[in-house]
């Protein structure tokens, strides 16, 4: 028996220590492998099904072994749960002294130097962020972490959150009057003084891509990196890998430039004259596109004449705001930080209008008010599989959702892994006891106009067997909206909408309310862990294929095509099944939770790609009697409201 | 010239009770992997629902993409279920109906089946007799055949 595995056992400290906690081979045998990783400096890919415990299976490895480790998850608040709750709990059992911290992205801290230069400068902000400004400072007074999640009654989205957080194009470094009490530095200080480094996707690579400095200092000195919700890291990495630019950033960077001007270069109007002139210019651009938001092939938007002059006139206006910018350097650090952010914004714009390039895809999109030029490498693998083999150290990549038809082989060419150890963890749970999956009989075919209104049916008869507690999750917005409505007109449950308010927020409105019905679309796929009666049912609208019109799909399409393989096969299916998955994971959480899941695509039945899906779902009890399951969320509804005997 | 195969099913027991559906998806899955589109044609649409449940509910590994008549793609998936003769238009049949099917010299195979009980007996005689008078290729083998063949 290992150490590890010792731990795990009946009589081992997780037993002694944790209350519930009992021996799960597969929680073992995961802890065993990832023993392994650490031991032999090799990297890991497991899935493990909901239910495994999969945090502890890597938490308690590194604990073990004293390994100066890095975790990284998919969002903030897998963070705070890993941070706050696993990890104590694990420290404790084990009598670990090995030091932990959390550490986040740099816009979820404080700037104490942003947050001065807005004292008394009021007249640029309106009422709203006014009243935002003065919440932070009374705060600011008496954090200590200047985590700008503690102040819970300011939006995710707040209008004052970028005045007072710094970013990597604003931030002085090491020049700044404020770095002593930095909440940032301090945050990142600590986390070198850890072993154990609590940190997310986003931050990793934002790092790893050498974007921001700090935090990388921290990857050399790791001994074994974690990823969790490790479905998400290709995205993410492609994401880091490339390059960006937005008419925002132009934007912020010009008004900061102005505003320098206003309050210390007092004497220096052609740094205004110039940084208003390219800011406009960049207004333009925005114009030249569709008010609606949209995602298109930047390549191809060039060719537009009015776009590529636009293009040069900002470029040139970025020469001479940089020409201007030069001739004032050394006057103030604020201004020195501005000719480095200026020049760094005119090679951006450069690479990003280079329509010579291969291997990668130019797409931009737009939202209300700006655009976003990208370019996105096609493949990150070769980039990634030499991080991963130098320094050798242990990598463990985990999540519930990553073999595609019984193989990794997926995510192993996205990554570029071929080498590593693989593991594949079923859940414990008894899916075909516990669950249902029905895919409808005579539904019309996915695009066809008739699928809204057979989709309204199917929901009524579900909400109404069910009596709420039902997910209802979409692939698109319009089909969304076009459900909502006519749902809240005709049944009288609760309907709570994505994007009324925030995702936390929504959540606990419909665990506070058991007869509520939740409408989402993306961001309710994954990370909703709502247990027992609270959900007994999801509704899914169609497979998930990706848009085809996105363009950096596209572009990768066209790549795979060029290299003589089916993107269809290689790409669309596999990551739509991931998609699949992960939406199908919301309803069974527990060993006791029971439910059913309606996937009103056709196609799931009567394509060869079927198999695929149905492969790589859990082992659910299939029907395609839809009054088969509405008699299961009755049966279920009933159970739920008989009398407790005792 | 259209190959007719009659299958002579076991008396009905609880070791085995319905080996004319498991017999069914064995020849639609050797369809379907040759590639041969077949229509399975039941006697009225609760049976096509019934072969559909069982054909959705085999392990994934078995899987056959079908579809009932009045859903699905246009032409269909590779294995159709119908119970209505009009909109059989497949060059590969399995027959699940008590009748013999309009225009029989258009298919290319047919599979039939000769129940154990006496009523069923009868009417597979029948359409023996009818597959004869259209001049087709006629064999007859017990079911368990079908088994060995494959896995010999």
């Amino acid at each position: 028996m290992t150490r590890v595995s010792a731990l795990f056992s009946a009589k081992g400290k997780l037993s002694d220590h944790i209350a519930g906690f009992s021996p799960r081979k597969a929680q073992t045998s995961m802890a065993e492998q990832v023993e392994q990783a650490i031991e032999n400096k090799h990297a890991l890919i497991v899935e493990a099904g909901t239910g495994t415990g999969k945090t502890f299976a890597y938490l308690a490895p590194a604990l073990e072994l004293k390994t100066k480790a890095i975790i990284s998850t998919g969002t903030k608040n897998l963070q705070e749960q890993l941070f706050h709750r696993d990890l104590p709990l694990l420290r404790k059992a084990l009598g670990s002294n090995q030091r932990t911290a959390l550490l986040k992205g740099r816009a979820n801290y404080l700037c104490l130097n942003r947050l001065r230069q807005h004292r008394g400068n009021s007249t640029l902000l309106d009422g709203q962020t006014l009243s935002e400004l003065t919440q932070v400072r009374t705060w600011a007074s008496t954090t200590t972490s200047g985590d700008i999640g503690e102040l819970k009654t300011l939006p995710e989205d707040a209008r004052v959150i970028p005045l007072v957080t710094s970013t990597v194009d604003n931030c002085l470094g090491k020049d700044c009057p404020d770095l002593e009490d930095c909440y940032l530095f301090k945050a990142r200080r600590k986390a070198m003084e850890a072993d154990v480094v609590v940190v997310n996707h986003h931050l990793f690579f934002a790092d790893m891509a050498l974007k921001d400095t700090g935090f990388g200092e921290l990857i050399p000195e790791a001994d074994l990196i974690v990823f969790d919700e490790a479905h998400q890291i290709p995205d993410i990495a492609s994401e880091y890998f490339g390059e960006a630019l937005s008419t925002r950033q132009l934007q912020d960077t010009c008004r900061d430039i102005s505003m320098l001007y206003r309050t210390t270069l007092k004497d220096a109007q052609q740094l205004d004259k110039a940084a208003e002139k390219c800011r406009m210019l960049s207004a333009d651009l925005r114009i030249l596109f569709p008010d609606t938001p949209q995602r298109g092939n930047w390549q191809q938007a060039l060719r537009r004449q009015e776009v590529s002059s636009c293009l040069s006139r900002i470029s040139e206006s970025l020469s001479g705001l940089y020409e201007v910018v030069k001739l004032h350097l050394g006057r103030d650090k604020e201004l020195d930080n501005l000719f480095d952010r200026v020049s760094e914004m005119r090679s951006r714009l450069t690479t990003l209008t280079d329509t010579y390039q291969t291997g990668v895809s130019l797409w931009y999109e737009t939202t209300q008010r700006h655009l976003v030029m990208h370019l996105t490498p096609l493949s990150i693998a070769d980039k990634f599989r030499g991080f991963v083999e130098s320094p050798k150290r242990g990598w463990v990549f985990t999540s519930a959702t990553l073999v595609v038809d019984e193989s990794f082989d997926h995510f192993q060419r996205l990554m570029g892994l071929s080498d590593a150890h693989t593991l594949a963890l079923g859940s414990p749970f008894d899916y075909a006891k516990q669950a249902m999956l029905c895919v409808p009989r005579f539904l019309p075919e996915p695009s066809s106009p008739a699928m809204r209104s057979t989709l309204l049916d199917i929901a009524k008869q579900l909400v109404d067997a069910s009596n709420g507690r039902c997910f209802l999750l979409f692939t698109s917005h319009a089909a969304l909206r076009d459900v909502a409505a006519q749902l809240s007109e005709q049944v009288d449950n609760p309907i709570l909408v994505q994007g009324s308010t925030t995702k936390q927020a929504l959540l606990q409105q419909y665990l506070d309310d058991p007869r509520a019905v939740l409408l989402g679309t993306g961001a309710f796929w994954e990370g909703v862990d709502v247990r027992g009666s609270d959900l007994v049912c999801v509704m899914i609208d169609k497979l998930p294929f990706a848009a085809p019109d996105d363009p950096l799909l596209q572009a990768r399409i066209e790549d795979c095509r060029k290299r003589g393989l089916n993107p269809f096969a290689n790409i669309q299916i596999p990551q739509a099944v991931i998609t699949l998955k992960q939406g199908a994971g919301r309803l069974i959480r527990d060993e006791t939770d029971k439910g059913v899941l309606v996937i009103c695509d056709n196609r799931l039945v009567t394509k060869d790609y079927g198999k695929t899906f149905i492969a790589s779902l859990p082992e659910m009890k299939r029907t395609r009697t839809l009054s088969e399951s509405l008699a299961f969320l009755r049966a279920l509804n009933e159970e739920q409201h008989e009398p407790v005997s005792d | 010239m259209t190959t007719v195969t009659f299958y002579q099913l076991n008396e009905e027991s609880d070791r085995e009770p319905d080996q004319q559906l498991s017999a069914v998806c064995h020849i639609a899955a050797a369809w379907y992997s040759a590639k041969k589109r077949c229509v399975i044609w039941c006697a009225d649409q609760a049976s096509a629902e019934h072969v559909d449940e069982w054909l959705w509910q085999l392990p994934a590994d078995r899987f056959i993409p079908h579809n009932l008549t009045g859903e699905g793609p246009q032409g269909g998936a590779p294995v159709e279920l119908a119970w209505q003769q009009q909109h059989i238009g497949r060059p590969f049949l399995i027959n699940m109906a008590a009748s013999v099917p309009e225009n029989i010299t258009r298919y290319q195979q047919i599979a039939e089946f000769v129940p154990a009980d006496e009523p069923g007996k009868q009417a597979a005689r029948q359409r023996y007799k009818e597959y004869q008078r259209a001049g087709c290729d006629m064999a007859f083998m017990p079911v368990n055949k079908l088994y060995e063949k494959h896995d010999g």
